[in-house]
């Protein structure tokens, strides 16, 4: 009797936990659709809730507005992000006749965009909040939380401060959407010049000088790349530079507007030379689980058992402030030619602003927003973005840097025909995970460039039928 | 007086009603607020176009289901969570009764095993995540370090597509047997002490005792915690999450993660949540399934 009444209750303690697991499930499942997301939202944001809540019943109608208090999302949790973004929130605040005041609410930049995704799906968008602009911020805009700003970049006269490039990415529709912050990140390799020298290495000009390089350094033993792709975008970035080298822009835009094709001539150069370079042992072992977040590349390069680097060129600032020392021994140089094309080498890719803000509010309060993002040009912001090795994305910035490589890099922004943003922030995000999925693919050698250039136009071609 | 005594019965029995409302309200409500309300949610969310921050999602009815029957990715992700569910199964429940008996038999000289074995089950499972990401690091994790010693290359299990989904139910492993073994320990205790001295004076050795009495006693602890294995596995999401992030391609893709990349990275949360739903019912299935199955055969001891 005994067993049986345990068997019962061990049955019944089964069947709850089993009802009770699927419930967790559930609430899993539940993250994407509405309900549960604003506990989540709630937990991560508990203190700023009620006030978006209040602040996003205002933003609605616009005109009454008792709460003066402006909510700004953004990723500066620590070091320079922190320091440029929250500069001008602390000015703003103590210099502002309007009334409001900003309150700065950063998350951890991976977090960030999942928080800010689910805050708008429960209506409780921020005021003000940053993106990394194209696709996604595409789909803010047509969601309705992001207002057009021509008039007020007029009334504040910020047009003329900026590089072109920079507000070409902050325009959607021939309307500008959002104000460019604090940084301009081009893609290019970094190396070790003081092993260069050891070796009498030239910095390439051409795709085939690089790949001398490369021999010449792996017959010392040195991996010639330092590349950490389990995240997917660090190897999209070398998928990019052979594309855009080999075939300029043309193809790549072409292929998103559904004129051309991802199966063109110039993906397939780029996955070819990858999985070329990936079989010759350009790339550390092991690359598609190397984790840029924790820093597996540039320690790489620490060690010096890397000799360069591909990345944006926010690793300045990485390099710099992890070892000024080292620092000393880093050189730049942009992406090297295809030796037979002819497709403009001056062309860069990367993002000219780096965080975009965009706004989430109307009237009044819109314009004190609006006003807050403008100390993102003053003088001060602009030294303390250079102090802290970051390249302000305005006109004068030349005249503020010092650094030798920040100028090289500068240089070659202004310098370029043209700026094409990061295709994994470019695409409409359903496109870009396919690319990274297959760009991912190409580097592990379990998938053929045609293959890979087969399934991203699919995926485009998906995408703009749905449109 | 015959009367009066029906009103009060009746009264009692409402009273009682009265008392369990009350009760049971709390539950009720709790239930309803985040369980069956998100679930209809789910579907119904599941049948528009929605990117899951618009103001005005298009109803599409069941176009979302459609692709989702047709869509190749997830039930790759379902394979690969069928598979988690077959070796978490197959390593965790007789791993976990293993080091259970080894506890049990030793008595009191084992207390250490058993607090070091339960630790894994103490760590986050994002801890957990990392600290496997950088022991299976090539650049210096512990086991290319130890390969390299003995002569051999650097090991990438994570970044291979052909081991990563082992490695990663390894680490599954690792972090839940703790579980089944405490699981198992207290389905010990319940064997009642009688039942072990009879056997000593019929003459059993421990080996006997294990598999004759021990094990037959034991097989409703370990049917729930095979129910529990297996739903754990089918909605698995965050060790895989920090881990792998569903690559090399989608070698390590579960329903969980996938789901999660649809609605949250590639705004496309109709689908995401049609994704949900199919996981829902699936789980659903299996789990309804393998309990008729397990409770089919009625037996007594």
């Amino acid at each position: 009797m005994k067993k049986r009444m345990m068997r019962i209750a061990a049955l019944a303690m089964a069947a709850t936990m089993t009802i009770s697991l699927a419930a967790c499930g559930d609430k899993a499942d539940d993250t994407s659709s509405s309900g549960n997301e604003t506990k989540t939202e709630a937990e991560s944001g508990a203190e700023d809730a009620d006030k978006e809540a209040a602040n996003d019943g205002a933003s609605d109608d616009g005109a009454s507005d008792d709460d003066k208090v402006i909510t700004y999302w953004n990723i500066g949790t620590e070091g320079a992000d922190k320091e440029a973004l929250e500069y001008a929130v602390t000015e703003f605040n103590k210099n502002t006749e309007s009334g409001y005041t900003v309150e700065n609410v950063p998350t951890q930049n991976d977090k960030y965009k999942e928080k800010l995704v689910i805050a708008m799906s429960s209506g409780e968008c921020p005021d003000m909040y940053t993106s990394w602009s194209g696709g996604p911020m595409n789909e803010y805009i047509d969601s309705g939380y992001a207002q057009p700003l021509d008039d007020l970049y007029e009334e504040f006269g910020l047009k003329d401060q900026y590089m072109e490039a920079a507000l070409a990415q902050a325009t959607y529709n021939d309307k500008l959407y959002a104000v460019p912050t604090y940084n301009v990140s081009l893609a290019g390799i970094f190396y070790n010049k003081e092993m260069f020298e050891k070796f009498n290495l030239e910095v390439p000009t051409t795709v085939s000088e690089l790949e001398a390089v490369c021999d010449a350094l792996k017959a010392e033993g040195i991996t010639p790349f330092a590349l950490a792709n389990a995240p997917k975008w660090t190897g999209s970035m070398y998928f990019q530079c052979l594309a855009t080298r080999k075939g300029g822009l043309e193809p790549f835009q072409k292929a998103v507007a559904g004129d051309g094709t991802f199966e063109d001539e110039c993906f397939q150069y780029a996955g070819e030379k990858i999985q070329e370079w990936v079989e010759k042992g350009y790339f550390p072992e092991g690359v598609n689980s190397l984790s840029e977040d924790d820093g597996q590349a540039k320690q790489l390069m620490y060690q010096e058992t890397a000799g360069m680097l591909l990345c944006g060129s926010w690793y300045t600032g990485t390099f710099s402030s992890d070892s000024p020392e080292f620092y000393e021994k880093i050189g730049w140089f942009s992406f090297p030619k295809v030796d037979d094309s002819d497709a403009d080498a001056s062309i860069q890719n990367g993002t000219i602003g780096d965080q975009f803000v965009s706004f989430n509010c109307t009237g009044d309060k819109l314009h004190a927003a609006f006003e807050c993002a403008t100390y993102y040009t003053s003088d001060g912001a602009k030294q303390l973005m250079v102090d802290v090795g970051k390249i302000p994305p305005t006109k004068d910035a030349g005249d503020l840097i010092t650094d030798g490589v920040t100028k090289q890099i500068l240089d070659a922004a202004t310098n370029a025909s043209a700026v094409q943003l990061w295709y994994d922030q470019y695409l409409p995000p359903a496109v870009a995970q396919v690319h990274l999925d297959t760009c991912q693919e190409m580097f592990g050698l379990t998938m053929k460039p045609d293959e890979a250039g087969k399934k991203f136009e699919e995926a485009m071609e998906e995408y703009l039928a749905g449109k | 007086m015959k009367k009066g005594e029906v009103s009060l019965a009746k009264k009692r029995q409402k009273d009682t009603n009265r008392v369990a409302a009350i009760f049971l309200a709390p539950v009720v409500i709790c239930l309803i607020v985040y369980i069956f309300y998100p679930i209809i949610e789910t579907f119904r969310v599941s049948m528009l176009n929605w990117n899951g921050i618009s103001t005005d999602p298009k109803f599409i009815g069941l176009d979302n289901w459609v692709k989702l029957l047709q869509d190749g990715k997830f039930w790759t992700a379902f394979l690969n969570n069928i598979k988690v569910m077959i070796l978490s199964i197959l390593i965790q429940i007789p791993l976990g009764l293993a080091m259970a008996t080894f506890v049990e038999f030793a008595g009191k000289k084992a207390t250490i095993f058993k607090i070091l074995w339960f630790i894994p089950m103490l760590m986050s499972s994002v801890a957990i995540g990392f600290l496997f990401t950088y022991a299976l690091a090539t650049n210096g994790g512990i086991i290319s370090s130890i390969s390299q010693l003995l002569g051999g290359g650097n090991i990438d299990l994570l970044g291979n597509p052909k081991t990563a989904l082992y490695t990663v139910i390894g680490v599954v492993a690792w972090q839940f047997t703790p579980f089944y073994m405490v699981y198992c320990v207290a389905g010990y205790t319940n064997v009642s002490e009688e039942v072990y001295e009879a056997s000593v004076i019929d003459g059993a050795n421990k080996r006997q005792y294990f598999w004759h009495i021990a094990l037959p006693l034991l097989k409703p602890t370990i049917k729930s915690a095979a129910i529990l294995s297996m739903v754990g596995s089918l909605k698995y999401f965050d060790l895989v999450y920090v881990m792998t992030g569903g690559g090399p391609g989608d070698a390590t893709e579960l329903m969980a993660t996938y789901m999660y990349k649809l609605s949250f990275a590639q705004f496309n949360m109709g689908y995401g949540s049609a994704v949900a739903g199919g996981m829902f019912i699936l789980i659903s299935l299996i789990s309804l399934l393998t309990m008729k199955v397990l409770n089919g055969k009625k037996e007594d001891y």
